[in-house]
């Protein structure tokens, strides 16, 4: 093959490569201009702030949906990054070459590989079933577990960076391993604890499969974590399936509601998270 | 004998800081050039700027001339000028993924060449001619790395020289390997500038001396000195070249 | 007290499989193989989840087909051509598809994409080659090649991270004897860093395809639910459905003890598959790593 011929081979590649390139870029302009589009015609203050319309009727809005996910995930957190971040210490600090170590990490990663529909059924079958009743402690349960992997895993990375000097002079001063690695090492990581505290936050923000059957979906704002609660995300998927223009009108508003939020908290973390990293 | 390459007044940059000044100097067909030097002087960009890999690390940047035959390299296709200027590397770099026969014609079959009986002809052609052929012929298809340090650096040897190249770039070649290798592939080049010029950087004034026929200093980017190895040696002409020779740093 | 957290999730984890196990323990008392069966009817209190199980495979299978050229494209394109900014602007791509919801591409499937697709791509399919079954009209534009399709969005993001990192990992030495033996860049890539990447891409498509055989909302919204694909036709833009579809749109109104009973034991099925699924990748992940520690 003479050296032109290669050439022009390479340029037929790129111009392949640009073109798949192009195929996963423009669904994201296309999913972000849609929401976009159909999205803030329906913004207003009545829209964030009401409750639905009785059913038929238009006007009304999603403020219950607004307040019950924000009431989820702050429970799930609850949940969640405690256990997160102390596991996470725990396969830090604790777990480097046992093996009862490497299998809390595997059974860790592996908590993270299970579907999410799989711990809502979970949640479903242990609270829902046994109590016949929808609630929202089944879905804050389901919410943290799915938490746990991703907190501890950043906790347990953003330990590992701080330097090992540090824990050798902790120890050299008879400090105890608990409080050295609380203390010391914790306070070094703690950029990376909060960014991935924050990333685990929007993830549940956008799960909805877990909610289906746990906190359901109400038309009134929320009474108590014990019955069943409106969230976006569920909001977002009856609207949207049920076919009436108006629902699926508000259904595209929360959902650019829902992006908004998901969006603001990676932006925020990946900005501001790495300066905090890089300065530690 | 006449001039192969030449580099007029040749200055690379690595983004702001200038890592060679000006560098003048006509290589000479079918010899070896050595070219010694204290470490981070400049030896490995001046090498790299004659076949065109310098450029392609970020912020590099090359100025002056570089003819090989009378034509500048810096106006052809660069992919064309690493066909006629090969490169062998300090650490040894076959293709693992590659048996011992595909790392010979690993190069060549870019080219195009696909009969098999050609291919074959070649690789045994080339690995005698690095004196591998007898050591490895038993099983080629071996992963390239599955030998040792100095038979590695003879296969990467063979694959450069299976290109054909008018000029061979030596980075330092024998500085990761034992003595009886280095002095196996000390021989090598003794018997390849018969057909094709060789350039070699080495930081070992012993090996400059055994193995080239001229030997170029290069010391802080600028060339300091160039001369037949055997007057380099006996009688530098620089108090600096004097003091790099009797070992006085560097 | 950091010993004891990490019981508690180890805990969760055991719980998720018992609660699983006990809960369809009534449907695999009544008929163990019944979970296998092609007829899944409500009404006759069938409940064979062939249907479903089939619709899982072939999605998740679709999509990983769609997304390796797509990711690998990409990430070559990324480490090797993209002038600065061009990167920076892929590099948001990646990031921001990977954080968008799952109901939202469901949303955007099912109201922008799907009349889409039924015109544009479906039908002239239909016309020109649909005398093979699996592109057999009619067009629905909710269906299991519409699932494929977004899903595929949804896991580019998985295989394209992964895949540019190992490329850039790729042991400069290698790349420069190719370069020295006059390659094209192209050629570099072609020839030492994809081979050399080869194990972990795999690795990063099986990690995808488990995130694909779990994702729910999304092709839940664009699958069409359909109870017999593909035993009544098995055309690709025919509604389907999947274990987590059906888990999705059928619990909440499941009233008898074994239609719940059978969609949590189908729960059970997809958390098996996608539990053996990850493990794998994993396996190929740490002998990957033990390879380059040994080097």
């Amino acid at each position: 093959m003479r050296l032109l011929s290669r050439r022009a081979k390479e340029k037929l590649i790129i111009a392949v490569l640009i073109a798949l390139s192009g195929a996963a870029v423009i669904p994201l302009f296309w999913i972000i201009g849609s929401i976009v589009w159909n999205g803030v015609s329906v913004m207003s203050i009545e829209f964030l702030t009401s409750l639905p319309a009785p059913f038929g009727s238009s006007g009304g809005g999603i403020g219950n949906a607004i307040i019950g996910t924000l009431i989820i995930n702050l429970f799930a957190s609850g949940l969640g990054i405690p256990l997160g971040i102390l596991t996470g210490i725990y396969l830090a600090e604790y777990a480097y070459d046992s093996k009862m170590g490497s299998a809390v990490r595997t059974i860790v990663e592996s908590l993270s590989g299970v579907p999410s529909i799989v711990i809502g059924l979970f949640a479903f079958t242990l609270i829902v079933l046994t109590f016949r009743h929808y609630t929202g402690v089944a879905a804050t349960l389901a919410l943290g577990i799915m938490m746990i992997p991703l907190v501890a895993k950043a906790t347990e990375e953003s330990m590992r960076v701080v330097s090992n000097d540090l824990r050798e002079a902790g120890m050299a001063l008879g400090i105890p391993k608990y409080n050295i690695t609380t203390r010391i090492v914790l306070s070094m990581a703690k950029g990376g604890v909060i960014s991935g505290s924050l990333l685990a936050f929007a993830r549940i923000s956008g799960e909805t499969a877990p909610l289906l059957f746990t906190a359901l979906f109400s038309f009134y704002w929320p009474t108590g974590i014990d019955q069943p609660i409106a969230t976006l995300q569920v909001l977002i998927y009856n609207y949207a399936i049920s076919g009436f223009a108006d629902w699926v009108a508000k259904a595209w508003g929360a959902s650019l509601l829902l992006v908004l939020l998901v969006m603001t908290i990676n932006v925020a973390v990946r900005t501001f998270g790495r300066k905090k990293c890089g300065g530690a | 004998m006449a001039t192969k390459l030449v580099t007029e007044k040749l200055s690379a940059w690595f983004g702001k800081k200038q890592v060679l000044k000006d560098v003048s100097i006509a290589f000479e067909e079918k010899q070896v050039t050595a070219l010694v030097g204290p470490s981070g002087c400049g030896k490995s960009t001046f090498i790299r700027c004659l076949n065109r890999m310098h450029e392609l690390n970020p912020g590099a940047r090359v100025e002056g001339k570089v003819l090989l035959d009378g034509l500048d390299i810096y106006g052809m296709d660069p992919m064309d000028v690493r066909r006629k200027i090969g490169m062998v590397f300090q650490k040894p770099n076959p293709f693992p993924n590659m048996s011992i026969s595909d790392n010979v014609v690993a190069g060549i079959r870019l080219s195009g060449e696909k009969r098999k009986a050609d291919l074959d002809e070649i690789v045994e052609r080339t690995l005698r001619s690095v004196g591998l052929y007898d050591e490895v012929k038993d099983d080629l298809r071996r992963s390239g790395a599955s030998l040792s340090g100095g038979q590695q650096q003879r296969l990467c040897i063979a694959r450069a020289l299976a290109m054909e190249p008018e000029v061979i770039l030596m980075d330092e070649p024998t500085s990761a390997l034992d003595p009886a290798s280095t002095s196996r592939i000390e021989e090598l080049i003794r018997k390849l500038k018969s057909e094709i010029t060789v350039i070699i950087i080495t930081h070992n004034v012993g090996q400059a001396a055994r193995v080239s026929d001229k030997t170029a200093f290069l010391y802080l980017g600028e060339l300091i000195e160039y001369n037949e190895t055997k007057e380099f040696f006996e009688s530098p002409k620089s108090p600096i070249t004097e003091r790099y020779i009797t070992g006085r740093f560097g | 007290m950091v010993g004891a957290s990490s019981l508690i999730v180890v805990a969760f984890f055991m719980m998720i499989f018992a609660m699983l196990v006990v809960r369809s323990y009534p449907s695999i008392i009544n008929d163990p193989l019944m979970a296998f069966g092609s007829t899944w009817d409500v009404n006759l209190g069938i409940y064979g989840g062939l249907p479903a199980i089939l619709g899982t495979l072939a999605s998740s299978a679709i999509a990983v087909a769609f997304a390796v050229p797509i990711s690998l494209g990409m990430s070559i394109f990324f480490t090797e051509y993209a002038p600065k900014k061009v990167r920076a602007a892929l590099s948001v791509t990646i990031d921001m598809l990977a954080t968008i919801p799952s109901v939202i591409f469901g949303i955007w499937g099912l109201w922008v994409i799907a009349p889409f697709v039924k015109t544009y791509i479906q039908e002239p399919i239909i016309g020109s080659i649909g005398f093979i079954p699996l592109f057999s009209g009619p067009a629905y534009g909710l269906s299991l090649f519409l699932a494929s399709l977004v899903l595929t969005f949804m896991i580019v993001p998985i295989i394209s991270s992964l895949t540019i990192s190992l490329l850039t990992s790729t042991p400069v030495e290698l790349r420069e004897a190719m370069i020295s033996l006059g390659a094209t860049r192209w050629e570099v890539v072609r020839h030492v860093a994809l081979p050399f990447s080869k194990l972990g891409i795999f690795a990063a498509i099986i990690l995808a395809l488990g995130r694909g055989l779990g994702e729910t909302m999304a092709v839940t919204m664009v699958i069409g639910n359909s109870f017999v694909w593909p035993f009544s036709s098995p055309s690709l833009f025919a509604p389907a459905s999947t274990i987590t579809s059906k888990i999705a749109s059928e619990l909440y109104e499941a009233v008898d003890v074994l239609h719940v009973s059978s969609l949590v034991g189908l729960g059970l099925i997809l958390l098996v598959i996608t539990l053996a699924v990850n493990l794998s990748a994993r396996l190929i992940i740490t002998r990957i790593s033990r390879r380059n520690a040994a080097e």
